[in-house]
């Protein structure tokens, strides 16, 4: 009776040692793919985040680009992943690279244009200021202008 | 003195704030409506002369080079997805709610589209074989190089239809959404085309 327990056991432990170590999930994909699919989703939310920071159109097309090459090593994995899984790991692998190295360009592009519009925002509102107290100060001393126009004026009568 | 330093202060915190809302509005991005546009082109790039031979038929074997040309000018990059379909002439539409989700979806093409560009999605596609069966008509197909064999027959081949459908990701729910983010809620474009299997 005890035997039978333990082979029971054994059985089951068996089992579940041979469906975990086959490498892929239930729906039939590869961890491998999975992680490709990830990485290139959170690669195009960082450019987006990027371009919502005001990167330039062109910055953002060069990032797309990279996301693009790195969607289609993403299909080719997943249509070569019945037929070929070395195959298709390779491509997932490339795929992958190249999603983490948009995410670190898209980072460091949108903390540049973070920093350029913070920095572009401060002169903006300086200038406003400056302006201000100018005009303020213009508006207040405009009849000592008016006098001094008028004592030109009346110099250049004396010599004339 | 006193008055005029107030007097002073008074411009200056009036012609400050004049110039403080001109530098925002000059420093907002303007407001724009926020849409997708997109087309499914025949061969010879126009949104009509779909087929090469008399009206919509469709012999097998004969190969048809279509392109979608979707627009984004949803201010920011987007990753489109186009969904395409087969039905026939009872299936049910997909609307600007609700995709064709009760026709089983043949397969797709994804692209990143940066915000104001027009990418184009090739949809290449050829019928390899017909199986007609108590009086409808099931074909084969190849699209961009992968093989369907769909569940919709149309009869005796006629009034087959494509339906295209083009799903944005949406960050918030980590998947694909039918149609892209309107003002208050999502908007389905859908297109179709019809079709006879000779």
């Amino acid at each position: 009776m005890r035997f039978r327990h333990w082979a029971l056991l054994g059985i089951l432990l068996l089992l579940i040692f041979s469906f975990s170590a086959t490498g892929e999930n239930a729906s039939g994909q590869s961890a491998q793919l999975d992680d490709a699919r990830s990485k290139l989703v959170q690669a195009f939310v960082l450019v987006q985040q990027a371009d919502l920071h005001g990167a330039s159109p062109a910055q953002i097309s060069l990032l797309a680009s990279n996301l693009n090459l790195a969607l289609y090593y993403e299909e080719n994995a997943t249509q070569l992943f019945a037929k070929n899984v070395t195959a298709s790991n390779i491509y997932a692998s490339k795929s992958v690279e190249l999603s983490n190295a948009t995410s670190f360009q898209a980072q460091s592009i949108a903390s540049t244009a973070r920093t350029q519009s913070f920095f572009g925002q401060v002169a903006a509102y300086s200038l406003a200021i400056a302006a201000g107290f100018g005009s303020a100060l213009l508006v207040l001393e405009v009849h000592r202008l008016n006098d001094l126009f008028r004592k030109m004026k009346l110099r250049r009568m004396r010599l004339d | 003195m006193q008055r005029r330093v107030a007097v002073l202060l008074l411009l200056f915190s009036s012609f400050s704030l004049v110039y403080s809302s001109i530098a925002y509005y000059s420093l907002i991005r303007p407001p724009a409506q926020e849409f997708m546009g997109w087309g499914v082109f025949s061969a010879s790039g126009s949104l009509s002369n779909y087929f090469s031979g008399v009206g919509a038929n469709v012999t097998v074997g004969e190969t048809l080079n279509w392109h979608f040309a979707v627009t984004n000018q949803m201010g920011s990059i987007q990753y489109v997805q186009v969904v395409y379909r087969l039905g026939n002439g009872t299936s049910v539409n997909p609307n600007a709610t609700v995709p064709g989700s009760t026709v089983p979806q043949l397969g797709n093409s994804s692209i990143f589209i940066p915000n104001a560009q027009t990418a184009l999605v090739n949809f290449t596609w050829v019928i390899t074989s017909r199986n007609p069966a108590g009086g409808m008509v099931f074909i084969n197909m190849t699209i961009n190089g992968q093989k369907f064999s769909p569940s919709v027959g149309a009869v005796a081949g006629q009034r087959f239809r494509f339906f295209f459908e083009l799903w944005t990701y949406d960050v918030a729910s980590n998947s694909f959404q039918y149609g892209y983010k309107g003002q208050n809620s999502r908007v389905g474009v859908p297109l179709q085309v019809w079709f006879n299997s000779l």
